[in-house]
């Protein structure tokens, strides 16, 4: 990682600048941009974290209210289209413009999919009777728990932090799917070359972020 | 380099836009012009600040002239001020939403919207930002912002009134305070503000570590600069939180979750932590910037270099890093553990080491110095002064034992005004007198200039000073009538010679909008460096043209080269050579 | 591992290992473990897909080390939050 002799001055746009972290802009930018997003999400999970940690209540087991083995697939398809995009990123920088465009577009679809398989959950939960106000009396969930004998305790906790943690997460997924296709007709004009194509590599910045605290969410949200 | 194949790089875009004029809407609505963005965040921070006044003035009448009518108040209708007379719910919104739009509003977009934008390009040799169309987003997301903002006081139950900090459970929870729409508007508001936010502060980081001209290395970065870098950082770490905080109190009010509501396991105490999470860095944003300021004028007033120039920058750096773990001291009386408390109360007054340096160096600046008293150098004298007397009643605070007395109290507004005010209003205004010039192409009359500094100053104190008494006397804050408690009410005739005061103050006001518009088209042409002062934007024309630069300069030392005993002027621009000495 | 050449991770191999995490998580969290192994394993597991994702995906080790500080930055901030407020509730 040879960074001892770092030049003085770099060009940008055809001027002379200091030279700064060695970073081009867009990517700079992007990294920052996701700085504040790790502090919003820490606002979000920790506040779940205190809420479930610090306070006396029990917690519904996440096991026996949500789909595992859906949501455990679908981290998966947000890993493999993690995997595509990079994969994208590596066809542009040896300049294979098909292998770009096949890339992204199998990024979308893993994208789209996932916003979809959650959408479903989604759909089921609420006709089960979770919402972010808690597990409604006589709907499905709380009944089978009940039935069951499990404890039911700190259910309005949990559907109000399961809903906004994975809402806002799906929400910045959409905006990255869109951001995607954007890229993605952009790609098949032919706007990124082997030469400039750090559009691609900002937007997998992004990408890789939102699977990075899928990760994260889905450990603590989904299995424990 | 190969120039990309047509990819819409900002400056490509702009020498296309060279070949045709662009047009109005372009030029001076749609700009993506850093300058354009400055001004325009100006006109709006303007129009907050005048709005955020004019509610004050609404709770100086009440409080001075408790229950009577106020002449013309009809307008606001019979909910608001039933007969002319402020009525208590209605007071709860003024004092909730002068606070929100003079902090969001007015406070915000003037030290970060305005003279970031303006001053960061310019002053480290750029011909505009990292990212021109993000900026535009930046400022026309104000817009929805401010609406929903002003929203809130023309729907049905009023606008919120819980405090602009918001404390659940009142905040979420309409039986208590009467307020549906309102709360649900300010919720709304704070987060598209912080989108706002975000956008910017992405813009002058990257700007600030990628487009530095050659020369202009890290210790070479004039402090306006090294402050609002500062500020931007934490900006970007903590503006967020507030994010996630707000939309957690507006679930709790549209979709019925329990985040902060207690009855089945939620924490008031969360909001209160995630909010001053956000809420001490949050003060530091509105001060560094100001600091930046005035450490530029004073060295310019002062024709010295800043004394302590490093030691200033780790100054800045020192109270950003400490402003991080001292939230808690926002809640000594909260009920929150007693340890935890006092571990904030430590690194509390450990913070007011780096400000006290700041204000030493300052001194030591002006010390000796041939003091040039413009309006602007008034005004960051001032800044000084009164930023000292907030900072000083700010160590009485820190001290928890004493904070239990003087929590909620005027004490708290005194203090929270004399750094607001007496310290980022006063360097906004030297800032504003200071870059006027450079912004229009025209000086402000210094006359003017004088005479709102002079009547702003003393109405300021005889406002603001004599809240410390009634805060020792225990006059509680947001209430409506102090008279109802038998012990506050020979604290009437204080409260109604603040009122005058603030009276005063508010028409104070009235040269410098005359000023600074007459000036703008009839003041005295400015020529290129008025103040003649070191920085990169006063070896351009003013106003500058679009790209700032002809060609990009080359930096050769530091911003503070006055009165260098080798050269003739009193002054030296830093593209200028440092003049060398013979047998040097 | 596998040689990393012209300064691209060997991605199919990270890839890899996510997925086998992934499911060693799973499986841990229905093997009915005791909750005191559970957790500590499940955020070692969570922590170590994360990492990869940051350092290989998105390239973290081949950036300037310098770079990292502003990568890094929120870290300590999310964890002195979350520490400091957890005392409230006396644990």
């Amino acid at each position: 990682m040879g960074a001892d002799a770092r030049p003085q001055l770099r060009m940008t746009h055809g001027r002379q600048v200091e030279y700064g972290l060695g970073v081009y802009s867009g990517k700079l930018g992007m990294w920052v941009f996701l700085c504040s997003e790790v502090m919003f999400f820490t606002a979000l999970i920790g506040a779940y974290i205190i809420l479930r940690w610090g306070s006396s209540q029990s917690w519904p087991d996440p096991t026996k209210v949500l789909n595992i083995t859906l949501t455990a697939f679908n981290t998966f398809l947000l890993i493999c289209s993690s995997v595509s995009m990079v994969k994208a990123y590596a066809a542009i920088s040896h300049g294979d413009q098909r292998g770009l465009r096949l890339w992204l577009l199998a990024t979308v679809a893993g994208g789209a999919a996932f916003v979809g398989v959650q959408v479903y959950e989604y759909l089921h939960l609420i006709h089960d009777g979770v919402l972010p106000s808690g597990f409604r009396e006589g709907g499905e969930i709380m009944e089978a728990l009940t039935r069951a004998g499990l404890p039911t305790g700190g259910h309005e906790l949990f559907g109000a932090a399961f809903f906004t943690m994975t809402g806002f997460h799906g929400f910045h997924v959409s905006c990255g799917v869109l951001c995607m296709i954007w890229v993605t007709i952009k790609a098949f004009r032919g706007h990124y070359t082997q030469a400039h194509h750090e559009g691609i590599e900002v937007i997998g910045l992004y990408w890789h972020f939102v699977d990075l605290v899928w990760i994260i969410l889905f450990t603590i949200v989904y299995l424990f | 380099m190969t120039a990309p194949a047509g990819a819409a790089h900002g400056p490509d875009a702009a020498h296309a836009e060279h070949h045709h004029e662009p047009s109005f809407l372009r030029k001076y609505v749609f700009s993506t012009d850093h300058k354009v963005i400055a001004i325009q965040f100006l006109f709006y921070s303007l129009f907050f600040l005048l709005v955020g006044g004019a509610l004050a003035m609404l709770i100086r009448w009440q409080l001075g002239f408790p229950g009577q009518p106020l002449p013309g108040a009809g307008v606001l209708g019979d909910e608001a001020a039933p007969g002319g007379v402020i009525a208590p719910k209605f007071y709860l919104s003024l004092v909730t939403m002068h606070a929100t739009y003079m902090i969001f509003f007015a406070v915000m977009p003037l030290l970060v919207g305005t003279f970031a934008n303006y001053l960061i390009p310019l002053k480290i040799g750029a011909p505009d930002m990292a990212f021109p169309r993000l900026n535009m987003w930046s400022f026309w997301l104000m817009i929805p912002a401010g609406v929903l903002a002003l929203a809130g006081l023309v729907v049905e139950g009023g606008s919120a009134a819980a405090g602009w900090t918001a404390y659940a459970p009142l905040a979420n929870t309409p039986d208590y305070t009467g307020v549906t729409t309102g709360q649900i508007l300010w919720c709304l508001s704070i987060a598209v503000f912080a989108a706002s936010s975000l956008l910017g502060s992405v813009n002058y980081i990257t700007t600030i570590i990628n487009l530095r001209a050659p020369g202009m290395v890290w210790f070479r970065l004039p402090l306006s600069v090294w402050a609002l870098f500062i500020t931007a950082i934490l900006a970007i770490l903590a503006v967020p939180i507030l994010a996630g905080a707000v939309i957690m109190l507006l679930f709790d009010q549209i979709l019925h979750t329990h985040f902060y509501l207690p009855a089945v396991g939620g924490q008031p105490l969360l909001w209160q932590h995630l909010f001053w999470f956000f809420g001490h860095p949050e003060v530091y944003i509105l001060i560094l910037p100001a600091m930046g300021i005035v450490s530029e004028i004073i060295a310019n007033g002062s024709r010295k270099p800043i004394f302590g120039y490093h030691t200033m920058v780790y100054a800045i750096i020192g109270i950003a890093f400490l402003g991080w773990m001292v939230w808690g001291h926002h809640m000594f009386q909260s009920g929150m553990n007693p340890i935890l408390g006092t571990s904030f109360m430590v690194s509390t007054v450990l913070i007011a080491v780096p400000t006290a340096i700041k204000v030493f160096n300052w001194m030591g600046t002006m010390w000796r110095g041939r003091l040039w008293l413009h309006t602007p150098m008034l005004n960051a004298i001032a800044f000084v002064a009164m930023f000292v007397i907030g900072g000083l009643s700010g160590i009485f605070m820190a001290s928890t034992p004493v904070d239990m007395y003087i929590h909620d109290t005027y004490f708290i507004v005194a203090h929270i005004h004399y750094v607001l005010f007496g310290g980022s209003l006063f360097a906004i205004f030297a800032g504003i007198y200071f870059w006027f010039p450079k912004m229009f192409g025209r000086m402000m009359n210094e006359r003017l200039g004088k005479l709102h500094f002079w009547t702003t100053f003393v109405a300021y104190n005889a406002t603001f000073f004599p809240m410390h008494l009634l805060g020792i006397a225990g006059h509680m804050r947001r209430i409506y009538d102090p008279n109802a408690y038998r012990f506050l009410q020979p604290l009437q005739p204080l409260n109604t010679f603040i009122s005058v005061s603030a009276f005063v103050l508010f028409a104070a006001q009235l040269p410098f909008i005359v000023n600074f518009f007459w000036s703008m088209f009839r003041g005295r042409p400015a020529g290129m460096n008025p103040w003649r002062d070191n920085g990169l934007e006063w070896t351009v024309p003013s106003p500058p043209p679009h790209g700032n630069f002809a060609a990009t300069p080359k930096v050769l030392h530091g911003p503070y080269e006055f009165s260098h005993p080798d050269t003739g002027e009193d002054f030296l621009p830093q593209d200028q050579p440092l003049p060398t000495r013979p047998g040097a | 591992m596998t040689t990393v050449e012209k300064k691209h991770p060997p991605y199919m191999l990270v890839w890899l290992w996510l997925a086998v995490l992934t499911i060693i998580e799973v499986w841990a969290a229905q093997a009915g473990l005791t909750r005191r192994i559970l957790i500590p394993i499940l955020i070692l597991l969570a922590i170590w897909k994360a990492s990869l994702v940051a350092i290989y995906f998105m390239h973290l080790k081949f950036e300037p080390r310098r770079f990292l500080f502003v990568v890094l930055a929120p870290l300590p901030l999310a964890v002195i939050l979350v520490v400091a407020v957890l005392q409230e509730w006396g644990k």
